[in-house]
């Protein structure tokens, strides 16, 4: 096992820069989940530390060494791909027995390694299957295993999972987390569902638009998202964010909507926005945080509910406030109409606030 | 064989100050290794043929081959062309030719296609012997068709005959307005089956569930035909009949070994012309000449052949 | 209701006879197609079991009379100086033929995987420029490459031929190879390379074996093409024991013009070998067609 590096990391593909100087240190025996939008570069960073595509500028490091110009070969790594790329050609045990062979691993001991392997996996049943004679699950498990005999230092992994039907893919999210904590194996796993991440990931690196975003535990990163983009991609629904007015009379600090209602800050609140670089402050808040009422509360501001839908568990309601939609979660047994008046309370302790601008998140001190 | 291991790829360090475009080629340099071989046997047998070819076309040559004593004429070579009666003979020759062996072999190989695309007994086999034509050597076929024409011995002629459709046996390929024609056919009979593989490769990318879904929208068979199947094979078809194009304005074997371009130059095309001129007269000059002129119209056809394949070609990332 | 109930069955077999009718359109079609086919191939061999007396018979005999392999029996007969000719101009055929399909092959399958896989500077262009050369007749080259070969030559060698013939082979070669491995997933080889395997592992381990169906048709189409050719071969080569097939037998038989038996049965023996490797091979030929050229 061991930690890996990377140091101001930049891909460029002509004038385009699909990774964008990131840098991060993923500890020995760590999981970390490289999530974000479509296109924002988490093949590349994968591709890049496996050596598959050759860096612009900035240094990768596994275990102790500088790996920018070793081929993939010798960067002691392995992969899993989407689309799991076993050899078409070759059966299940071929297919497993492939890394070592090119290793030169005498034949007994490549035959046990295999055979280990595929029962640790469970498709020892398997092995003299050609892949297409393999369902998807099936495929992913060869895929797995053909990384795992090898016991390499790192394990990447690009969305593994993505091409299983939903059951699949939370039995196989529990049995990779489970080979995670057998092995203690360091492991990239690029995903753009969050809920992968945050179930299996220690650590959660956000990217977009090649750049990191934010690089933490999953709970940080949910709790306390460093900006706008973060805080509207992690989590499901989404947080809703408010653009808002920020104005402060007699040491009161208030936010003003566009409909012109007024919300007043606890004064921890009223700090952030001190902070901020302009009047426009963009208020976050999760679906769980707001209370709905039905009339009008104090603290509590006027919205119109748009559309309702109910989930069992909870109903969701949107509504529109300031130009913005809102989600809010109420029990079942409430019942709202859509176009019914409605008012919102937000949680001040749990509201988020960030700069209308720089959309980064202001902080109280 | 030239396979480089790729390392360089990994090595993006560059000498400094090199410009973008020289920078770029640079940094690719181990991916034209791959292309070398190819481009290098391409560049001997056609870059310089041709560069030979336009040069040869405005000298004056003698004949043999000794050609440093030719002499420079300018265009005269192009006017002595354009102004013979020869040339618009067998300009008109080519046209029908290609033209109608183009056609012809592509209707029918598109319609032996399609009446083999259903699963039927013996299909395999079938489609093997259908092939055969197109498999064997244009100099067997040239011999095979001149002996079933043959004015005294031919099956045809004895067939036509015995059927009392002629007193005696028509002489096909001796005669200046059945000549054409008779090659025509010899031509189809051994072009059609490329025609048939390339629309029997297209079908099969034709998707079944388009086709079952017009069938529940209620289309039959001639409508399924002709607005699903039909748009799908538009571009294999253009290929096709590019490519058929081509080759016959090119062809050059039946013609020549069948007929040499007789009788009275009723069958000569431009190949066999130019050869003739070249080979036969020894007028270098003039045959250059005349292969600028093909190559000039070959260029027109060829833009459309680029075309109708960059329309099938798919842009792909570089590994 | 009533009149649903009645035009119901009606619209029903009109629909089955129209179906029948299409169907029966093909099959008649077939049919002629295969008379149209196979007539002129069945006569060349009946004409070949003749004796030189019985081909020349009108009305023709429909079948000989006496059956005779004697042709046959000539051109194969080493001892005899027709079977001499015959079978040094096989081996000559047979001998280009192979060396430009090999050559095709090596020179190919590089040139292809680039093609597909790297995106270097002029890559489209050259891409097209290798395609055009289709588009050019032999005769545009021969004069220029007559020369040429002298002046290097070549002239009188197979040499002269095999490289010739390799740029006829490798346009189609390179595209239909080409379109193959633009349909092996980037992730196969970037797989075997994290497996342990270098670039150059990876393609002859795991892009080779996929690509097999293409290189056979590949290596088909340079074979057929080098065996038939006929106009290069008979401008550059003179000398009677370095003739290939078809010049061979056209040399031959225009010194021996009434030999019609004979020259069926060379122009079968000629088209043997090329007829049994197609055939043996062709669904790799239709399958590298739909997956190389049709399939984009
Ligand atoms: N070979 C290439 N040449 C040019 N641009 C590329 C190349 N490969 C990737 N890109 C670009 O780099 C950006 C990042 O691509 P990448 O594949 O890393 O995205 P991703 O985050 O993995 O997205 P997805 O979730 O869709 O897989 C994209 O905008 C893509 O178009
Ligand atoms: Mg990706």
């Amino acid at each position: 096992m061991a930690h890996v590096v990377l140091q101001d990391l930049v891909k460029s593909y002509g004038g385009f820069k699909a990774v964008n100087h990131v840098s991060l240190t993923v500890n020995d025996g760590e999981f970390v989940a490289l999530v974000g939008p479509s296109g924002c570069g988490k093949t590349t960073t994968l591709n890049l530390v496996a050596g598959l595509t050759p860096i612009t500028s900035g240094d990768i490091i596994i275990g102790e060494r500088v790996v920018n110009d070793l081929d993939p070969k010798d960067r002691d790594i392995a992969m899993v791909f989407q689309n799991y790329a076993l050899y078409p050609q070759k059966s299940v045990y071929k297919n497993l027995a492939f890394p070592l062979q090119m290793r030169k691993l005498p034949k007994d001991e490549i035959d046990k390694k295999v055979k280990e392997a595929a029962r640790v996996l469970d498709m020892t049943h398997l092995l003299e299957r050609k892949p297409r004679e393999l369902s998807g699950g099936q495929q992913q498990r060869v895929a797995l295993g053909r990384a795992l005999v090898r016991d390499p230092a790192v394990f990447l992994m690009d969305e593994p999972l993505s091409n299983l039907d939903a059951k699949l893919r939370v039995q196989m999210r529990s049995e990779i987390k489970r080979f995670h904590q057998d092995l203690k194996a360091t492991i990239i796993y690029v995903t753009h569902d969050q809920l992968e991440a945050v179930t299996m990931a220690d650590k959660m690196a956000v990217m977009n638009g090649g750049y990191l975003q934010q690089y933490d535990s999953p709970a940080q990163v949910f709790a306390h998202p460093v900006n706008m983009f973060v805080a509207s991609f992690i989590g499901s629904p989404a947080m809703s964010l408010i653009p808002l007015q920020a104005s402060t009379a007699n040491g009161n600090t208030v936010l003003t909507g566009a409909e012109g209602w007024r919300l007043e800050l606890s004064p921890r609140n009223a700090q952030k926005v001190a902070r901020a670089t302009t009047k426009k402050v963009v208020l976050g808040a999760r679906h769980s945080t707001i209370k709905l009422h039905k009339n009008a509360l104090p603290g509590s501001v006027p919205a119109k509910a748009y559309t309702v839908e109910p989930t069992g568990d909870v109903t969701f309601v949107q509504a529109f406030l300031s130009g913005a939609v809102v989600n809010v979660s109420v029990p079942p047994n409430i019942a709202v109409a859509p176009d019914e008046q409605i008012w919102l309370e937000f949680d001040q302790e749990r509201m988020h606030l960030f700069d209308g601008e720089t959309e980064m998140a202001l902080k109280a001190n | 064989m030239t396979i480089v291991t790729g390392k360089a790829e990994a090595r993006r360090k560059l000498q400094p100050g090199r410009s973008g475009a020289l920078r770029k080629i640079w940094a690719h340099r181990a991916d034209y290794a791959y292309v070398l071989p190819a481009i290098a046997v391409m560049l001997i047998v056609i870059a310089y043929p041709i560069y030979y070819t336009v040069e040869l076309s405005f000298f004056k040559t003698p004949p043999g081959l000794q050609l440093r004593d030719k002499t420079f004429i300018g265009f005269d070579n192009y006017t002595t062309i354009l102004t013979s009666q020869v040339f618009w003979k067998v300009t008109w020759n080519t046209l029908i030719w290609t033209l109608g062996s183009t056609f012809i072999s592509f209707v029918l190989g598109f319609a032996t296609a399609l009446a083999l695309h259903r699963d039927f007994i013996g299909r395999g086999v079938l489609r093997a012997i259908l092939i055969i034509p197109w498999v064997i050597s244009a100099v067997a076929a040239s011999y095979i068709w001149k002996w079933i024409y043959h004015s005294d011995f031919g099956i045809i002629g004895a067939v036509l005959v015995g059927l009392g459709l002629a007193d005696q046996p028509p002489n096909f390929i001796d005669n200046v307005s059945t000549v054409l024609p008779s090659l025509i056919v010899v031509n189809i009979w051994r072009e059609f089956p490329f025609a048939m593989i390339m629309m029997m490769a297209g079908l099969q990318t034709v998707p079944d569930q388009l086709l079952r879904a017009a069938k529940v929208d209620g289309a039959n068979a001639w409508q399924r035909f002709w607005h699903v199947t039909f748009p799908h094979l538009r571009n294999v078809s253009v290929v096709t009949m590019l490519l058929l194009a081509v080759a016959n304005f090119n062809s050059f074997i039946i013609p020549w070994i069948m007929t040499g371009g007789g009788p009275s130059n009723a069958s000569h095309i431009w190949i066999t012309h130019i050869y003739e001129l070249a080979f036969g007269r020894q007028r270098w000059g003039v045959a250059s000449a005349y292969s600028v002129l093909l190559f000039l119209t070959l260029m027109t056809l060829g833009y459309f052949y680029v075309r109708a394949l960059s329309g099938n070609e798919r842009k792909e990332g570089s590994a | 209701m009533s009149t649903i109930a009645e035009t119901a069955p009606r619209a029903q077999t009109r629909r089955r006879m129209r179906v029948d009718g299409w169907r029966w359109a093909g099959r008649i079609f077939l049919v002629f197609m295969l008379l149209y086919t196979a007539l002129p191939m069945i006569w060349m061999l009946i004409t070949s079991i003749k004796s030189g007396f019985a081909a020349t018979q009108f009305p023709p005999q429909w079948w000989p009379d006496e059956p005779t392999l004697a042709s046959y029996q000539k051109l194969l007969d080493p001892q005899n100086s027709v079977g001499q000719d015959f079978l040094r101009f096989f081996w000559n055929s047979l001998f280009v033929s192979t060396v430009t399909t090999i050559l095709s092959v090596i020179v190919a399958v590089p040139a292809a995987y680039a093609f597909s896989r790297f995106s270097f500077p002029g890559r489209n262009f050259l891409f097209f420029a290798v395609l055009l050369r289709n588009m050019f007749p032999a005769v545009i080259f021969l004069v220029p490459l007559f020369i040429l070969m002298r002046a290097i030559g070549l002239i009188n060698t197979h040499g002269s031929l095999i490289l010739t013939y390799l740029t006829f082979g490798l346009p189609l070669a390179i595209w239909l190879l080409k379109g193959f491995y633009d349909n092996i997933p980037v992730q196969l080889e970037q797989a075997a390379r994290i497996d342990g395997a270098t670039r150059f592992q990876a393609f002859i381990m795991i892009v080779m074996p996929l690509s097999t169906p293409g290189i056979i048709a590949t290596a088909i189409y340079s074979f057929i093409g080098a065996w038939n050719e006929y106009i290069y071969a008979y401008t550059f080569l003179s000398k009677n024991e370095q003739l290939t097939l078809p010049v061979g037998i056209q040399r031959f038989f225009s010194e021996n013009t009434t030999d019609f038996p004979g020259l069926m049965a060379a122009s079968f023996m000629m088209s043997v070998p090329v007829v049994v490797l197609f055939l043996v091979l062709q669904r790799y030929f239709v399958r590298a067609l739909t997956e190389g050229a049709v399939k984009h």
